[in-house]
């Protein structure tokens, strides 16, 4: 016995040209829209990421724009204003803070990196509190440098990769002309660390005659703490800057979302001209399977089975374009993720589109159900086919 | 079963049609009767009313008054209540097998596929045991894997045949059922209504235009501006 | 139905233009491609219209075996953590008006402070056409990256290089008359010829393997 969804499937490739254009239509939508999603939680993901691996949750940077020191600490940026050491006294006695790390950024320009030059630039920090804080970061080669005056250097894994670097060679930071062992290699840690060359603090406070001068205190605030109180604070120490990381998330996520509603809105527009088309492709097949359909009511089918029919198809239309959007933008999540990096002023490093299974059954789901919203008016105009109609409709009148 | 028993009695049938302002009674007044296993055609010039009539006989429309009882089954009572599609598909389906001048296969589907297709819908207590037996009888079995697109006019009007008995129907109502086959063709295939007729027992309603077809029904009725004369 | 389905591809070509439109530069990537491809391209080979850049990894083109017939050739080791078949190499196959006229490639070296880029603007006949040191470190960086220097390798081929020891830096020939304008920096000097020829092997491997570099064809399994 042939099934309900035989004789639909079986109508679909009657017209296959147009079958397919719809069919493109939907998968293509559904291909946004799971991009999209994925995206939206992907980039949190990879954002709280970052910003677990930070270290501290609050950091201590001479008084600037907030919007300026946020993507300069997570690009590793320079050219910040200088803070004295001893302000990291009197931060370490504010009752909460667990443990802080005093940091110097500093950065030359390189005029034989690239055609018109480049930057290079060195973090110096502490070993033993730097170390400390960042558990995490492992050594692909080598370890810490044990002095805080030391011309050694450790680098990050891309950073080494770019340079050619292994324990036991050297760098030099130009202009400067001072020469550093690299003795330690980070592995990949999928964060800005990875570009980064850390360089003992004292070491580069002398080279760039910084002396007892900081850019930054990163700070880890104990977990019981209450993180606002100490915000406002440390807000109390002369000149300072308290970027703490829940608000450079906020707003971060904030300038990503002008971005995300761009988007999102094209997505909308997308699914309901997708889902108008399949309102249109399955409305003109019931048209012209006017006097089928009548005939169907003649051989038993009730209005209710011809409604089941046609719905059939426009969820098989769906569902088929649904899965295919979803191959779709997993295959391409990686093309996605390069577009929305060069979209967006600051990203986290790592995946940015994160599909997973509830993602792929919630489209699924979406998808299904517009399909099954769409099909409802030409499934309801098929199921009011009158069979006589449809024979007068023929050719005796 | 008894050859005499009434399969269908229609009684003071009529339908009214509003054109504008004015009422035209496409079927007037019309009462007859039918014994199951007769072979009926009707017969009658374009507008005469034979197409509405049939269609009333045939549950694919309301009458506006009248009566008409189905194998005892009273279906309009003569109150003028007009039954829905469904429960009107409700009744079809039990009683009707229908075929039409244009045979209306599904393309998509094979033979036996078109054939068994009531079946996605409905199937009849016990019908449908034999459907190979039934391609065989109308000579069309080994076309069971051909589309309808491969086949000839008078296999197509075989499949639909087919179709038509494949929920054992009581009436096979067949409108114009030649209509778009050769001579040769159209006598072939009321020769197998007349053997349904005659062999199983099947009461054959018939609209034809075609007065040498129809006269090779048992009973001919005519119909003239929607009355109807039996022609003996 | 494709009056309906119109305005759907146009929102989705006007999706794909506004992230093209803002698409600022990315982020260096490691690897040996060109900072800016289409303004070097048109500078290191003058006469060029176009380019088409093809992405080689060694493992596609049976690995162990490219590697180890560059090591004969070289008679030295790729060693180290970046020397290896996972390193992608960058291809482009230069035009003009459509006609292939050549081609640019570009090689690490480890250099004494850094990674040195060493990319070569090669003829068909894989001859050099320009010299160019996108990226070095050191006090003698800029020497090394003068035209002036570069131009000494103009018109040379691997042939050439055939000779050159990439150890002892001893050769003969034209190469022998390649002057460092560094003599404080011989190590470096050593490193830059030893990239230049390293970077002539790779290219006359994979044009050797596949002239189109379509990279279709493969070694065949050993």
């Amino acid at each position: 016995m042939i099934t309900k969804f035989q004789v639909a499937y079986k109508n679909l490739l009657r017209k296959k040209i147009r079958s397919l254009l719809t069919l493109i239509g939907i998968a293509l939508s559904a291909w946004v829209l799971v991009s999209l999603l994925g995206f939206n939680h992907g980039f949190e993901t990879a954002l709280d990421r970052d910003i677990d691996n930070m270290g501290f949750q609050m950091m201590l940077m001479s008084k600037g724009c907030p919007y300026e020191a946020a993507t300069m600490m997570l690009k590793g940026g320079t050219g910040l204003k200088y803070m004295p050491e001893s302000i990291g006294d009197a931060v370490r006695k504010e009752p909460g803070v667990e443990q802080i790390t005093p940091m110097l950024m500093q950065a030359v320009f390189d005029p034989n990196k690239g055609e018109s030059g480049g930057i290079a630039a060195y973090v110096g920090v502490e070993p033993q509190s730097f170390g400390a804080m960042k558990t995490f970061l492992k050594f692909r080669q080598g370890g810490w440098f044990k002095q805080a005056d030391s011309y050694e250097a450790v680098m990050g894994y891309e950073a080494a990769e770019l340079e050619q670097r292994e324990v036991g060679d050297v760098i030099l930071i130009p202009e400067k002309n001072v020469e550093f062992k690299v003795v330690g290699i980070l592995s990949r840690t999928g964060t800005q660390d990875d570009g980064t060359i850390f360089v003992p603090l004292r070491t580069l406070q002398k080279i760039f005659g910084k002396n007892n001068k900081l850019t930054t205190i990163g700070i880890k605030v104990s977990k019981d703490a209450d993180s606002s109180r100490i915000e406002t604070k440390l807000y109390e120490l002369p000149d300072v800057q308290v970027v703490s990381l829940a608000q450079v998330k906020q707003t971060i996520m904030s300038l990503v979302s002008t971005a995300k509603v761009l988007v999102l809105s094209i997505a909308i527009i997308a699914i309901i001209i997708a889902m108008v088309g399949v309102i249109n492709t399955i409305l003109m097949s019931v048209h012209e399977r006017f006097q089928e359909i009548g005939i169907m009511k003649t051989i038993g089918a009730m209005p209710g089975d011809i409604f089941q029919l046609i719905w059939i198809e426009t969820l098989l239309l769906c569902a088929t374009g649904g899965v295919l959007g979803i191959v779709l933008a997993l295959v391409l999540s990686r093309v996605t993720e390069l577009v929305i990096r060069n979209v967006l002023p600051y990203s986290p490093k790592g995946g940015l589109v994160l599909i997973d299974l509830n993602l792929i059954l919630f489209t699924l789901g979406a998808v299904s159900v517009i399909g099954l919203l769409s099909g409802l008016y030409p499934a309801w105009q098929a199921g009011r086919i009158r069979p006589l109609e449809a024979i007068r409709s023929g050719v005796d009148g | 079963m008894s050859r005499n028993a009434v399969s269908l009695e229609a009684k003071n049938l009529t339908k009214t049609y509003h054109r504008g302002s004015e009422e035209i009674a496409a079927v007037r007044d019309v009462s007859l009767s039918i014994n199951k296993g007769d072979f009926v055609s009707f017969i009658g010039p374009s507008g005469s009313g034979k197409t509405t009539l049939v269609h009333l006989l045939g549950c694919l429309d309301n009458p506006t008054s009248g009566e008409l009882v189905l194998g005892g089954r009273q279906i309009f009572s003569g109150n003028g209540k007009q039954l829905s599609e469904r429960t009107l598909t409700g009744i079809r389906r039990d009683v009707f097998g229908y075929i039409f001048q244009n045979f209306y296969l599904i393309p998509t589907l094979t033979v036996i596929e078109n054939v068994m297709l009531p079946f996605t819908f409905y199937r009849k207590p016990g019908a449908g045991k034999d459907v190979m037996g039934l391609l065989k009888l109308l000579g069309i079995d080994h076309r069971r894997d051909h589309l309808p697109g491969r086949i000839s006019g008078g296999e197509m009007q075989r499949v639909a045949i087919a179709r038509s008995l494949v929920n054992s129907p009581e009436i096979l109502f067949a409108d114009e059922p030649t209509g778009n086959l050769d001579t040769k063709r159209s006598a072939e295939i009321v020769q197998i209504l007349k053997d349904l007729s005659k062999d199983s027992g099947l009461t054959v309603i018939m609209v034809s235009h075609n007065l040498e077809l129809a006269s090779q029904a048992d009973r001919q009725f005519e119909m003239r501006d929607g009355g109807i004369s039996e022609r003996l | 139905m494709r009056r309906g389905m119109l305005p759907f591809y146009t929102a989705v070509a006007v999706f794909f233009l506004i992230m093209r439109l803002s698409s600022g530069p990315a982020w260096g990537a490691v690897g040996c491609d060109l900072n800016d491809p289409a303004r070097d391209v048109k500078r290191l080979f003058p006469g060029s219209t176009g380019f088409k850049t093809v992405e080689i990894e060694l493992r596609n083109l049976g690995g162990t075996s490219v590697a180890a017939r560059v090591e004969a050739k070289l008679r030295d080791k790729l060693h180290g953590l970046y020397e290896t078949i996972n390193v992608p190499y960058t291809v482009y196959i230069i035009y003009a008006n459509k006609k292939k006229i050549g081609y640019i490639h570009g090689v690490n070296q480890k250099g004494r402070y850094g990674g040195i880029s060493i990319f070569l603007a090669l003829d068909l006949n894989q001859r050099i056409k320009t010299f160019y040191i996108q990226k070095m470190t050191g006090q003698y960086a800029g020497k090394f990256r003068d035209a002036k220097f570069g131009s000494q390798f103009v018109g040379l081929t691997l042939d050439d290089f055939e000779q050159y020891d990439v150890i002892s830096g001893k050769t003969t020939g034209k190469v022998s008359r390649i002057r460092n304008p560094a003599p404080e920096a011989a190590q470096e000097f050593k490193y830059i010829l030893r990239g230049t020829k390293k970077n002539l092997l790779f290219v006359n491997e994979f044009l050797t393997l596949s002239p189109d570099l379509s990279l279709k064809k493969k070694e065949p399994a050993k």
